[in-house]
Parts: C-alpha cells; sequence; structure tokens
C-alpha cells in the first residue's frame, strides 16, 4: 500500500454476539486507528493496531465498492443493553451487499459536558459523515470539513481536551483524480459537490425553456445532489444548524397575497413565459367544458403553445392565479427551501442559471453554504439576475 | 431489494386517479366527514372504507394476543386476499388493493391487477406483501402521485414506533363478514356478520369503536369510502346536475394530481424574478420591507413551534 491515507482516527474493534438478539456487542480495548486511502481507483477501509506499521498484514483492509457499504453511529437505545467499559461512542459499517456488520468504537476523549460516555460531539458525527461519504465513492476536502466543526459556531461544545491530532486529514482526496483547474484554492475542484450535479447536466437541454422539459433538468440536477448526501442520518439538521441565522422561507416570502398582484400587472408576454413552467395539461383541463376526463397525458409542446395561444388574458391569469394559490406550489416552495439550506444552493442556483456569491460555496471554502445564508445568497443572487436584466 | 416507495397524500383525487391508472374502471373516492350511516348510504354501492390515522406512537397489542376489537380470522386468510405489510410508504396503497382485490367479481380491476391476484393466490400473507412492494407496476403508479416535490427523497425511510406514522386499514364485506383489513395485523380481523348492502350501517359503529380507542385530542383521522363511480348513478337517473358536478370534481382532481406531479423549480424562480422586479420598480425600501416581513413571519412561526414543543398543547383532530 503506498497511498497516503485520506483520513485517520482513533478507534477500537468490537466483538460481536450474534447468537442472541439483541446482540451483545464488547469492546475490543487494543488502542487502534481506523484509517482509509485511495487506489486504483477504489476506496479502502482500514483498522489497525496503533503500534502496527500501515502495511502490515495483519491490518484490517477492506476493498469498498462505491455505495454499498454505510458508516454510521450505532443506535443502542433499542436494545436494554447499555454499553459497559466503553466509552459507547460506537460506530458501525454495514454492507448493501451482505448482512456482515463491523463495530468500532471512538477511542477519543469523550467530550460531553455531563460526562456521558456515549455521547457523539459534532466533531464525533462529522468523522462519521466523512468516512460514510468516502465510502460512497465521493471526494471529501477532510480539512476543510473538520475545520467546520471546530470552534466554528457550535455553542459550548468546544472544551476539546483532546488535541486535533487523533484526526489527521492529509489533503485533498482528490488530488489524484482531477486535472481540473488545479491547485488547492478556493476553487479546488476536491470535494465539490457541484461538479457532481454539473456532471448530470450535461446530456440535457439547457434549463428551464421547453414546456415540461426545462425544470425536469433541473429536478435532476439537484436529485443528484441530494443523492450525494445521502447516508449519515445527521446531515441535514447539522447543516441547518450551522447557518446559525435563520432569514427566512421561500413560502413566508411568496405568500399568495404577494404573488397574486404581479399576475394581475404581468404583460401578455410574461404571463406566456409564466405558463410555460406549468404542466400543459392544466392548461386542457381548465379550458375543457367537455365531460371526456379521460387519462390526461402531456401533450406535446407544439400543442401546448397552440393552447396556451387559444386562451384569452382572463382565462390565463385565472390560472396562474389558482396555481399560485395551490397547496402543491406551497409544498414545492417549502421543499425548495429545504433543500437550498441543506446545500443545494450551488446545484439549484446553476439549474435556473442564477449567479450566487462564490458560486454558492463558502467563503473560503469548498463546501456549499448552508442554512439561512444559503437562502439568503439565493435571493440576492435571483435579485442581481433581475438587475442586469 | 426492492425499490423506493414515496408516501402519498391521503386524498380522494389521488386515490381515485391511482386506481384508474392502474386500470381499475368506474370507482371512485369520496371523503366522509361525519361518521354518518345516512350519507354513506346516498353513495351506495360502497365497496369499502379506508380509514386513515395518524397517531404519535404505536399502539400495544392485547397481551393475550387477541385484536383489541372482533376476532382474529386466520382461515379466513386463505380464502380472501390479504397481505402483510412489508413498507410504511406503501401501506396507503396496499389498503386501496385490499378492498379491491376482494371485490373483483364486483368491479372491473383491469387485466394487470387481476393477473396481479392471479399470481398470488397460493401465497401466504407476508409473501403477498412482499409481491405488493416489488411490484413495479403497482410502485410506479403509487409513485407518479407522490407528494410534491422532488427534493425529499423519502424512499429511504422506515418506520419506527416512535414515528408519527400514518396508518391505513381498510372495512370491506366479503362472504357476508365484516372485515377488518390491516397489513399489520397477522390475520384479517371479523367484526361480524354483514351483507354488501348491510354495509353502511354496520360499518359505522366499527369505526366509532376504533375511534374511540385513542383520547379524542391525540388522533388525526380520515376516512374515505371507495365507491361506484358517482357518474354511473347520476348517468343511470338522468340528473344532469349531479353529473355536471361530478365531471367538475374529477376535472379539479386531475389539476391538483397534475401540480403533485410537478417540479416547480423551473416556475418558483420565475416567480421570485417576478415579485423582486416589481419590488425593485416600488422603489429600494419596498423591496427591504418585503424582506424584512418575511423574517418577521419565519420568526414569529420558530416561536411559536417552539413553545408547542415544550409544553403538553392539545393536538386539534382534523375534521
Amino acid at each position: 500500500m503506498s497511498a497516503p491515507p485520506i483520513i485517520t482516527f482513533k478507534a477500537g474493534r468490537c466483538d460481536v454476539d450474534q447468537s442472541n438478539r439483541p446482540w451483545k456487542i464488547t469492546p475490543d480495548p487494543t488502542p487502534g486507528y481506523i484509517y482509509m486511502y485511495s487506489e486504483d481507483d477504489m476506496t479502502h477501509f482500514c483498522w489497525r493496531e496503533r503500534s502496527k506499521p500501515m502495511n502490515d498484514e495483519e491490518n484490517l483492509d477492506l476493498i469498498m465498492f462505491p455505495s454499498d457499504a454505510h458508516f454510521e453511529p450505532y443506535e443502542y437505545k433499542t436494545s436494554n443493553q447499555p454499553t459497559s467499559k466503553t466509552n459507547g461512542r460506537i460506530f458501525v459499517l454495514k454492507f448493501s451487499s451482505s448482512s456482515s456488520r463491523h463495530f468500532f468504537w471512538m477511542q477519543s476523549k469523550p467530550q460531553a459536558r455531563n460526562g456521558d460516555p456515549s455521547w457523539f460531539s459534532p466533531r464525533d458525527l462529522k468523522i462519521g459523515q466523512i468516512v460514510d461519504t468516502l465510502l460512497q465513492g465521493e471526494a471529501v476536502n477532510v480539512s476543510e470539513e473538520i475545520a467546520q466543526v471546530r470552534g466554528g459556531g457550535n455553542g459550548g461544545n468546544d472544551d476539546e481536551d483532546e488535541t486535533m491530532e487523533d484526526v489527521e486529514g492529509h489533503g485533498d482526496s482528490s488530488e489524484h483524480h482531477r486535472g481540473g483547474s488545479g491547485g488547492a484554492g478556493p476553487d479546488a475542484t476536491g470535494g465539490d459537490v457541484r461538479e457532481e450535479g454539473a456532471g448530470a447536466r450535461e446530456g440535457g437541454a439547457d434549463g428551464g425553456r421547453a414546456a415540461g422539459s426545462g425544470p425536469t433538468d433541473a429536478a435532476t440536477v439537484v436529485q443528484n445532489f441530494l443523492n450525494s448526501l445521502k447516508g449519515g442520518q445527521g446531515i441535514p439538521t447539522q447543516q441547518m444548524q450551522q447557518g446559525g441565522q435563520i432569514f427566512t422561507t421561500l413560502p413566508n416570502l411568496l405568500p399568495s397575497s404577494t404573488t397574486i398582484p404581479i399576475i394581475d400587472s404581468a404583460s401578455p408576454a410574461q404571463l406566456n413565459n409564466l405558463l410555460s413552467y406549468l404542466p400543459p395539461s392544466i392548461l386542457l383541463i381548465s379550458q375543457s367544458s367537455s365531460t371526456s376526463t379521460e387519462r390526461m397525458t402531456e401533450p406535446n409542446a407544439a400543442s401546448a403553445s397552440a393552447t396556451i395561444e387559444a386562451l384569452s388574458s382572463d382565462e390565463k391569469k385565472a390560472i396562474l392565479k389558482r396555481v399560485l394559490r395551490s397547496p402543491q406550489f406551497h409544498q414545492s416552495l417549502g421543499s425548495l427551501t429545504m433543500a437550498i439550506r441543506d446545500g443545494g444552493l450551488p446545484s439549484i442556483a446553476d439549474a435556473l442559471g442564477v449567479k450566487v456569491q462564490n458560486g454558492g460555496l463558502v467563503r473560503g471554502g469548498s463546501v456549499p453554504l448552508g442554512g439561512g445564508e444559503a437562502v439568503e445568497a439565493f435571493v440576492e443572487g435571483v435579485k442581481k439576475s433581475v438587475e442586469e436584466k | 431489494m426492492s425499490g423506493g416507495w414515496n408516501t402519498i397524500e391521503s386524498d380522494a383525487g389521488v386515490f381515485t386517479f391511482l386506481l384508474d391508472n392502474l386500470g381499475v374502471e368506474d370507482v371512485q373516492f369520496e371523503e366522509l366527514i361525519a361518521l354518518d350511516a345516512d350519507y354513506l348510504r346516498q353513495l351506495s354501492p360502497v365497496y369499502g372504507v379506508i380509514f386513515l390515522f395518524k397517531y404519535p406512537t404505536g399502539e400495544k397489542a392485547n397481551s393475550d394476543g387477541t385484536p383489541k376489537d372482533g376476532q382474529y380470522d386466520y382461515a379466513a386468510a386463505e380464502n380472501l386476499f390479504f397481505a402483510a405489510q412489508t413498507i410504511q410508504n406503501a401501506c396507503g396503497t396496499q389498503a386501496l388493493l385490499s378492498v379491491l382485490l376482494n371485490k373483483d367479481g364486483e368491479i372491473n380491476v383491469g387485466s394487470q391487477l387481476r393477473d396481479f391476484k392471479e399470481f398470488t393466490s397460493g401465497f401466504p400473507a407476508e409473501f403477498r406483501g412482499e409481491a405488493l412492494s416489488n411490484s413495479e407496476l403497482i410502485r410506479d403508479v403509487h409513485n407518479s402521485f407522490a407528494k410534491s416535490s422532488p427534493f425529499v427523497d423519502e424512499t429511504q425511510r422506515t418506520a419506527t414506533d416512535d414515528d408519527d406514522v400514518y396508518h391505513f386499514i381498510a372495512y370491506t364485506p366479503i362472504n357476508g363478514i365484516l372485515y377488518e383489513l390491516d397489513g399489520l395485523q397477522p390475520a384479517p380481523i371479523a367484526h361480524g356478520a354483514s351483507t354488501f348492502e348491510e354495509f353502511p350501517e354496520k360499518v359505522i359503529p366499527v369505526l366509532q369503536r376504533r375511534i374511540e380507542r385513542y383520547p379524542a385530542n391525540e388522533i388525526r383521522f380520515n376516512l374515505l369510502a371507495m365507491v361506484r363511480d358517482l357518474r354511473v348513478r347520476a348517468r343511470e337517473i338522468g340528473d344532469h346536475e349531479m353529473l355536471f358536478r361530478e365531471e367538475q370534481k374529477r376535472r379539479e382532481w386531475q389539476f391538483e394530481n397534475a401540480l403533485r406531479r410537478h417540479n416547480f423549480v423551473g416556475f418558483a424562480g420565475e416567480i421570485l424574478k417576478g415579485v423582486i422586479a416589481e419590488k425593485l420598480k416600488e422603489g429600494p425600501d419596498a423591496y427591504k420591507l418585503w424582506i424584512e416581513d418575511a423574517k418577521k413571519k419565519t420568526k414569529l412561526r420558530a416561536e411559536e413551534h417552539k413553545k408547542k414543543q415544550g409544553g403538553d398543547e392539545d393536538v386539534e383532530m382534523a375534521a
């Protein structure tokens, strides 16, 4: 093994007695490290005793297929067995392709103020998330990620007796892969989730114009982004908390009392533009006075624009207002807000052709903006687009 | 491993077109806003009732293994379509099919569902449940009605006892007995004799007893009756007004379903642009004021939410 590890942290193995439920998990006190490295484009998940070198043959060295495995905090609350003898922070490595499981316990100093040895600190959870993300085959800028939970606005949990030496991030995990724009500055492609989304867009039409097909691209982009986050249950909540201030939400910015007047003052061209972003079938439904309500398939673009032309201005306004008042539209504003708060800003801004500050990333970093700040950046970005027109 | 199932709303329009898209003919759903046998009878023929409820925690079973009301009928599980529930998010569709596939004498369920029923006819309940969760046809149609947006991937979520879980149960008369079909129970539960004609009167007290099992201020529930397409009756008796009303209702349902399927990212972006353009036209203060107003609303709601979580508020019962 010649590649340097991407991440290393203190952890011990556990023995598992699966003969009865709930399983009995017994920690092995031997001090060790979990570490990961990448070789020939395959990610390796490894464990060794601290006394052994990295290329010792006795070390556990698992070659991981992307997205086959997950690394998660082990919730033992559902069983009656309290953990004993360990500090209680247990992670489980589990596979989709088999039912085998490996349990590990964190050997760094526990950080709970109340002395609860089973409490996962934000740093513990972040380590788990990094490992999990690496297991999905994605690049992570480990030092950036760890920096986020160090001294960053996480409230009063920073009385770390433990120095950061127990976690080593060995730089940008994707150094060997991307030639790209080079360098390790703020624009580094390593750990740039945004790239995942951009790739998915290549095959499609440019964002958002043709009736029905444009917005689908945006959805694909966002869905790919969300898929890349899958794994740690704690991720969305954590990112939201790190946002700090709440700012506001799209449903609060766009209630019908605000949006309906826009329709009234819209020009014919603006009305047609807005209608092109709605499913064409609703134009037919609104129009039809016939009693035929056979299963509606979406009309093609030609008949859709013909239908739009056939509608009177009043009819167009009525349809738009009806949509703006609908619970479906409001629910989607809520979901869109959540997606932006959870790190989807770069993908969403990109899909809509809106420029946001720093490409939607944290200043000086390569991690997407989150929380209220992301929503604010989004609105500001749209404002700029409007001003520049 | 079967693909994912998203959650769908318990809405008459969603369920009606879900069955429609599966190839079922002349069936629709009507919401029951009150436990009124007369109202239910007016909707005849009534094939069954779907009871949806949301209750904070799982109910503990009786320690002697009997159901809380009625009796387990293990033998019946062989002779009627009863499937064990394997996936939380599929339970609505499963409840629908529990009624439907036991009525394929009276309803034209279409060739695909008929095939499915035949395919699973020899299976025990757990396997029927598996077959259902693995059916691409049924899953795809189900997912096409999934709750609005593409942003929330709910296929990974599994239910635990602690979740605020929605649960659907079907009630339907089969072979002269009123059955409660609940995929989380080990067998169909019999609630006494009931012919098809008696069903509206017989099912109401059973539902009442069910609802009374929960503290009144903690349960939210929804009742949907599965009935024959009301337009058929309107045509039979020549009631043009009724026919018109029902057609109108169908169009509204189609409108809503089209919106449910729709990805609003692009539209939302355009609306936001439109509003911002207006505010900027009005003046720099207008834009600032609009943002501040929205922030105030968000803050207020966050504070209200915090209060609710802290105290033991009563949760209002949904009508």
